[in-house]
């Protein structure tokens, strides 16, 4: 399983440099060893899921529970709308596809700093190459109007953020079980 | 009085007014008359008393050049009296040689109608006045009318003067309302019984008494016990006619009116007319109860005196009521202030209760505002005012009604004519009903009449016929009779002015009212939005401390005992309850925001779905649901209605300790409600729960304020009642309940603003 952690270049945003500094620091090598383990185990090489989260605690309940599969999901991230977007349109830092390759599925928080979760959904549900990828929107946001508009611009699913772990726990294998097992996903990018 | 009763008897108030006063025949005894025919004045008739007072016979004179009685200079005088202005010039010192003396005489001579009258009245002093004394006779008396603050203040001035001029023991001001009924306003006596503020019907004085009195200012009957002296010829010889005799100041006057100054006690009479605008104002008039001659310079001074006053009567009726618009205007600015301080139109009135009454007088007055009443002073029934507001309001000219005489235009007041026979009515909105009506009494009820009408001395009179004063009074009773006192013009204006003030102060206090609303709407929703944003907001971190309050547990388990391990738990069981509060608020605030959306909605089966709801997750649940009869269907936001059954039906079950349980679900509508019937139903939601203490009442609704311990009766967060309460004020209604502790709560509310009833 690869984690791979985009470090914002943005140096406005100076706690995401303190972030990686605290957690990732240990991780590398458990990942790298996990990563071995599970290639031999899994013929298979999963698509990439791209999680657009500004909440590094929120990230990291979310990648807790990820890590726990068996499936071997890189996984990429995104803290802001403007970072989504150039991971997807292969713009600012992210000019070589390799860094950021197609995603699978992507995990959308909707209220983000700046380029929010909703303008990203829209964005990409209306661009004729990327909307082929699944969106499932996780956030703390019940409001039926956000639901509503979510579905109206083609979201594929709607996930409340819970506050209980016992519930996050059961999102999370779900969401891996049906994207990344049960569901067969386009593969073909078209760019 | 025989004779006079008898010929009153063929007199009736038509034949009065055209009785012709004008043509007597007949002139008084304390002078001559003398008709000249112009241009060398023969004497063409003349008064039948000349023997008495010229020592000449009649038969003597007749016939003859008026140079066979006065001197050529004389008549030099009266011919270029004739050429030019005879009033000026009037009277002409005459005297006339007689055996024993030197006899002399006022001249008083005019031209009226072809014809020339010369009056001789014999005089009484011997000093001449002149210029000088007529200038210092008038001078004071003019200069403390001009002085006089107020017209009323003039009268009392004029009174005094005349009275100190001419010697009469009552001397009074004598006023004319618009109908020509009259009031002494002024009177200066020495007399026991006061005529002041005596009221007269307008039959007193007849039509062409009033255009006598227009044409010739100033009447003096020196001894009303008088024998009047007849012409030789009775007929003009020139003219064929009877002698007009309109300008003569010797004129004798009828002898029905000579028989009321005798029953009222009066022996001399002097009248001066007030004239305002060429129309009759009113008049001075002069009782003595012995006779008495005022010579005729005296009389110059009095007429001089009234018409002074009668020019002074525009400018101090005009100040007068200047002054009055001025004592009007200030009641009204300080009406006008209180009331725009007042939060309410009808609060505000009700205040200023007493000044509304000052501020038009008035006895009575309604202040009418939707189907509110307040009623000040003496005024028909509620009942009565509504259906007369109901009747006038068609009658509104630009919203403004008013009669002195109800009865008469709307037979309905005679009911209540003694107290309300005026009104004068001010709509200030047709929209919001408000209304202010002012009353005045019938005029019976307010007039001075001065005890028993039957007494002729009740009765001022002057030169005219008139009917007896009982038969007078009745008749004038009747005339007033559903009338009251005219509204004057002022006050009109006054009304119209104050509707003026209202409207601006209803205007600003709508104005202010929809500012105050747009406001509160705004931060209302600036609340609602923080509210969302900031339990947003706090959910994260929140998730967070419930996420790694976990991961301690399943990270460090070896490294933590069971304390620690409890601990931890009870941290993640309140990051929970936190999150049921955040989301309270959250519910609250979505309900503030988001669109009323009212349809048509059974709630039947609104009611059973929200039992669904609550039972399903309980299916040991034991409670009856009882549903008396069946649910209407009403216009409300689905959503949210189920909200607010949930949450009444919810907090009735749950606090309940009885070990039969029971919720009732029910309405009332029309007839059942008592005292506030209503269009649109009442809903109920009736437990047998414990019920809720009186003191508690008014904190029920307050957001998570809670009456019992977290953990009894199922626990809650405590915005079961807040949401309810939002809900109901969503859809304009109230909610409202009653409580027996221990016995059962009730909670009422209605999903229909009052006004849309």
């Amino acid at each position: 399983m690869i984690a791979i952690f985009n470090i914002s270049p943005d140096q406005m945003v100076p706690q995401q440099g303190a972030q990686n500094r605290d957690e990732p620091s240990k991780e590398p090598d458990q990942h790298l060893q996990r990563m071995t383990a599970t290639r031999d185990f899994f013929t298979q090489q999963m698509p990439p899921m791209l999680i657009v989260e500004d909440s590094n605690e929120d990230f990291e309940s979310f990648r807790r529970y990820l890590r726990r599969s068996p499936l071997q999901i890189p996984i990429y991230r995104c803290t802001n709308g403007e970072q989504a977007l150039a991971f997807l349109y292969h713009t600012g830092n992210y000019t070589n596809s390799q860094s950021a390759p197609r995603p699978g599925l992507i995990i959308l928080d909707l209220n983000l700093p700046g380029t929010d979760g909703r303008e990203v959904l829209r964005r990409v549900k209306q661009d004729e190459s990327l909307k082929k990828i699944p969106i499932v929107v996780f956030t703390t946001s019940d409001n039926p109007r956000d639901i509503e508009d979510c579905y109206q611009f083609g979201v594929n699913s709607y996930i409340v953020k819970p506050i209980n772990i016992e519930q996050l726990k059961r999102d999370i294998q779900v969401i891996i079980d049906y994207w990344f097992d049960v569901t067969t996903l386009s593969e073909r990018s078209e760019d | 009085m025989t004779g006079a009763m008898s010929e009153l008897t063929n007199l009736d108030l038509t034949n009065c007014d055209r009785e012709p006063i004008h043509i007597p025949g007949l002139i008084q005894p304390h002078g001559v008359l003398i008709v000249l025919q112009e241009p060398d004045l023969t004497i063409t008739q003349l008064s039948a008393n000349t023997q008495a007072v010229l020592n000449r016979s009649p038969e003597e004179l007749l016939g003859k050049p008026l140079s066979s009685l006065l001197n050529s200079s004389e008549i030099q005088n009266i011919q270029q009296c004739l050429s030019q202005d005879f009033e000026s010039i009037n009277p002409l010192n005459l005297s006339i040689a007689s055996p024993e003396k030197e006899l002399e005489f006022d001249g008083i001579v005019h031209r009226w109608n072809e014809v020339v009258i010369l009056e001789l009245e014999p005089k009484i002093t011997g000093k001449e006045p002149d210029f000088f004394d007529f200038y210092h006779q008038v001078k004071e008396p003019i200069a403390r009318i001009q002085k006089a603050p107020t017209l009323l203040e003039m009268c009392r001035v004029v009174v005094k003067e005349i009275r100190r001029l001419t010697g009469f023991d009552r001397v009074m001001v004598y006023q004319f309302d618009s109908d020509g009924a009259g009031i002494v306003i002024a009177e200066d006596t020495d007399q026991e019984t006061p005529y002041l503020n005596l009221h007269y019907p307008p039959s007193d004085i007849p039509k062409q008494a009033r255009h006598l009195y227009t044409l010739n200012w100033l009447r003096l009957i020196p001894d009303a016990q008088y024998q009047p002296v007849g012409l030789i010829p009775a007929v003009n010889p020139s003219t064929g006619q009877p002698l007009d005799l309109s300008m003569a100041v010797l004129r004798s006057v009828s002898p029905i009116h000579l028989e009321y100054l005798y029953n009222m006690g009066v022996t001399a009479s002097m009248s001066i007319s007030l004239m305002q605008n060429q129309k009759l104002w009113g008049l001075i008039a002069c009782h003595h109860k012995s006779p008495r001659y005022i010579p005729y310079h005296i009389r110059t001074i009095c007429e001089f005196i009234g018409q002074v006053m009668s020019t002074e009567l525009i400018n101090k009726a005009a100040s007068e009521n200047s002054e009055h618009k001025q004592h009007l205007k200030s009641l009204q600015t300080h009406f006008v202030e209180e009331l725009s301080q007042a939060g309410f139109l009808l609060e505000g009135m009700e205040q200023l209760k007493p000044q509304l009454l000052d501020l038009i007088d008035s006895t009575g007055a309604v202040i009418c505002s939707e189907n509110q009443c307040i009623r000040i002073g003496k005024t028909p029934t509620e009942g009565e005012v509504h259906t007369l507001l109901d009747w006038i309001k068609p009658h509104f000219n630009q919203g403004i009604f008013e009669t002195r005489s109800l009865p008469k235009q709307y037979p309905a007041a005679k009911d209540y004519q003694e107290i309300a026979s005026g009104v004068l009515a001010l709509e200030i909105s047709r929209i919001h009903r408000n209304y202010i009506l002012w009353f005045r009494p019938e005029v019976i009820q307010t007039v001075n009449w001065g005890g028993n009408p039957n007494k002729p001395v009740e009765v001022l009179s002057d030169n005219s016929l008139r009917m007896s004063p009982r038969k007078s009074f009745e008749l004038w009773q009747e005339e007033v009779r559903g009338s009251s006192l005219p509204w004057q013009p002022y006050e009109v204006e006054a009304v119209a002015e104050l509707r003026n003030l209202i409207v601006g102060i209803v205007l600003r206090q709508a104005e202010e009212m929809s500012s105050m609303n747009y406001e509160l709407q705004r931060s209302n929703e600036e609340l609602d939005s923080f509210a969302y944003i900031a339990s947003h907001d706090l959910k994260e971190p929140l998730r967070g401390i419930h996420n790694y309050a976990n991961f301690l547990m399943e990270d460090y388990v070896e490294m933590l005992d069971e304390d620690g391990v409890s601990k931890l738990q009870t941290l993640v069981r309140l990051t929970q309850r936190m999150e049921d509060l955040i989301n309270s608020l959250l519910q609250i605030s979505r309900l503030g925001r988001a669109d009323l959306i009212r349809q048509a909605v059974d709630l039947n089966d609104l009611v059973h779905q929200a039992i669904a709801t609550l039972t399903i997750t309980r299916p040991d649940l034991s409670i009856e649901f009882r549903i008396p009869r069946s649910l209407p269907v009403v216009e409300c936001d689905r959503n949210q209605v189920i909200e607010l059954f949930t949450n009444l039906i919810s907090n009735a079950i749950k606090y309940n300790d009885k070990d039969e349980r029971w919720v009732e679900i029910g309405f009332l509508e029309g007839n059942e409600i008592p005292l506030e019937p209503r269009d649109s139903p009442i809903f109920y939601v009736r437990d047998n729960g414990i019920g809720i203490s009186q003191e508690h009442l008014e904190k029920i609704f307050q957001i998570f304020r809670r009456l019992h311990g977290r953990d009894e009766f199922g626990g809650g967060t405590g915005a079961g009642l807040t949401i309810a309460r939002k809900v109901v004020e969503r859809h304009g209604g109230r909610i409202w309940l009653d409580s027996v502790p221990g016995q059962g709560t009730t909670f009422y509310f209605t999903l229909v603003a009052e006004t849309e009833r």
